[in-house]
């Protein structure tokens, strides 16, 4: 199925020349030309990825990627930031605090565009397919987990968590990327949460041989007879 | 908030090149979709004047540029998306392309084999972070034939590879 994408942005030019880029890469792509607007289509039919533009007269990205947040702790889908302000080391970039995936400068080669918009989808897409290791089953698109018979008791953060270390056996898994694929941020004050659904998926196992700690760096998945 | 120099641009200036940067990337998309004959050409200037808009941008803004390179691709993008919220100029690859002028190279090691003589010295130039899964003597050996300026072991922090962009840029 094609994604259905989101472009938004005041200057209609730029929003319909940005769509008819990613049309002809296959994508369906709809336009909005405000933040009230581009709220308003999320309602009536989210999209699978939006690219927003930071600066627009009625809302600014971070307003607008409030709103689609609406009081939960990630939007449902990836949102691209699309702007003309570069950015030094150590400034706050834009958006991304308010639950942006990623943002593009303008003028960035349509290549790069494209892949960071697959990249987005890519990493978004429920993953279809069954992690089996030994006795423990785990069924991401279905939240669902089993060793051997008992169904294991896993919140859905800490089920992707457990099916991205099951999927590395032996590798160690730093907590950047466990924040970045499984709670999608990589800020620090989000790293006890990794703690918590550690510790979660240790109960659930009845075992914490499962899960390594490697101190300082990550986890390791070590299979358990 | 500061910029790596250590001194912001004028707001007259960054909106400036803000807007300036808008309307040439406008100019680039209508340019790439009439795919005409003769725009090509004009195409091609208009990437040199982004190039040139993009040293102006290094220079006022104090702009940083990483490439990452990683045989896992993902890997690489999930990293330079993470120096990018961070404010880096942050690309990635699979494979070593031509760098940009003081454009900072995180390159992982298992790529070093197989170099034809050009890209290697280009690689040594560059004096790369070297990543790498490997802790044996032979791979960090190999890092400082690359004269490496950093060797990390993955999985990468984002906060030690940061430090090492810093060590790197202060090396100049």
């Amino acid at each position: 199925m094609t994604a259905k994408l989101l472009v938004v942005d005041d200057e209609p030019r730029t929003a319909e020349l940005t769509a008819e880029l990613l049309r002809r890469a296959g994508y369906t792509v709809e336009v909005a030309i405000s933040g009230t607007d581009a709220l308003e289509r999320v309602r009536l039919n989210s999209p699978d990825l939006m690219l927003l533009d930071y600066e627009m007269p009625d809302m600014e990205a971070p307003e607008v990627l409030d709103s689609l947040r609406s009081g939960a702790d990630r939007i449902a889908f990836p949102v691209i930031i699309l702007t003309g302000a570069r950015h030094a080391p150590g400034d706050q970039v834009v958006g991304i605090e308010h639950g942006a995936t990623d943002y593009i400068v303008k003028g960035t080669d349509r290549q790069v565009l494209l892949a960071r918009v697959r990249g987005a989808l890519r990493e978004h897409a429920p993953d279809a397919k069954v992690t089996a290791v030994g006795q423990l089953r785990i069924d991401l698109a279905h939240g669902q987990a089993s060793l051997g018979e008992r169904a294991l008791k896993l919140e859905r953060r800490p089920l992707h968590m457990l099916q991205l270390l099951a999927s590395r056996p032996g590798e160690v898994v730093g907590r950047a990327e466990l924040l970045e694929r499984v709670w999608g941020t990589n800020y620090a004050g989000f790293e006890h949460s990794v703690e918590q659904a550690a510790h979660q998926i240790r109960r659930a196992l009845k075992n914490p041989a499962w899960i390594e700690t490697v101190r300082g760096i990550g986890y390791r998945f070590v299979a358990q007879p | 908030m500061g910029s790596a120099t250590g001194s912001s641009p004028s707001p007259e200036l960054a909106s400036a090149l803000h807007r300036l940067r808008s309307t040439l990337a406008r100019l680039k998309a209508e340019l790439e979709l009439a795919q005409s004959e003769g725009t090509e050409r004009a195409l091609a200037d208009l990437d040199e004047a982004l190039s040139l808009l993009r040293a102006v941008e290094v220079a006022a803004l104090g702009l940083v540029s990483v490439l990452v390179v990683d045989d896992d691709e993902r890997l690489a993008e999930l990293t330079a998306r993470g120096l990018r919220r961070l404010g880096y100029d942050a690309e990635s690859a699979g494979t070593l392309r031509e760098l940009r002028p003081n454009e900072v190279l995180v390159f992982d090691l298992s790529l070093a084999s197989g170099l034809d003589p050009r890209t290697r010295s280009a690689l040594t130039a560059a004096r790369p972070i070297v990543v790498t899964g490997a802790t044996d003597p032979g791979s960090r050996a190999l890092a400082e034939r690359l004269e490496a300026s950093d060797y990390l072991v993955k999985p990468v922090e984002l906060e030690d590879l940061v430090a090492a962009i810093s060590r790197r840029m202060a090396a100049g």
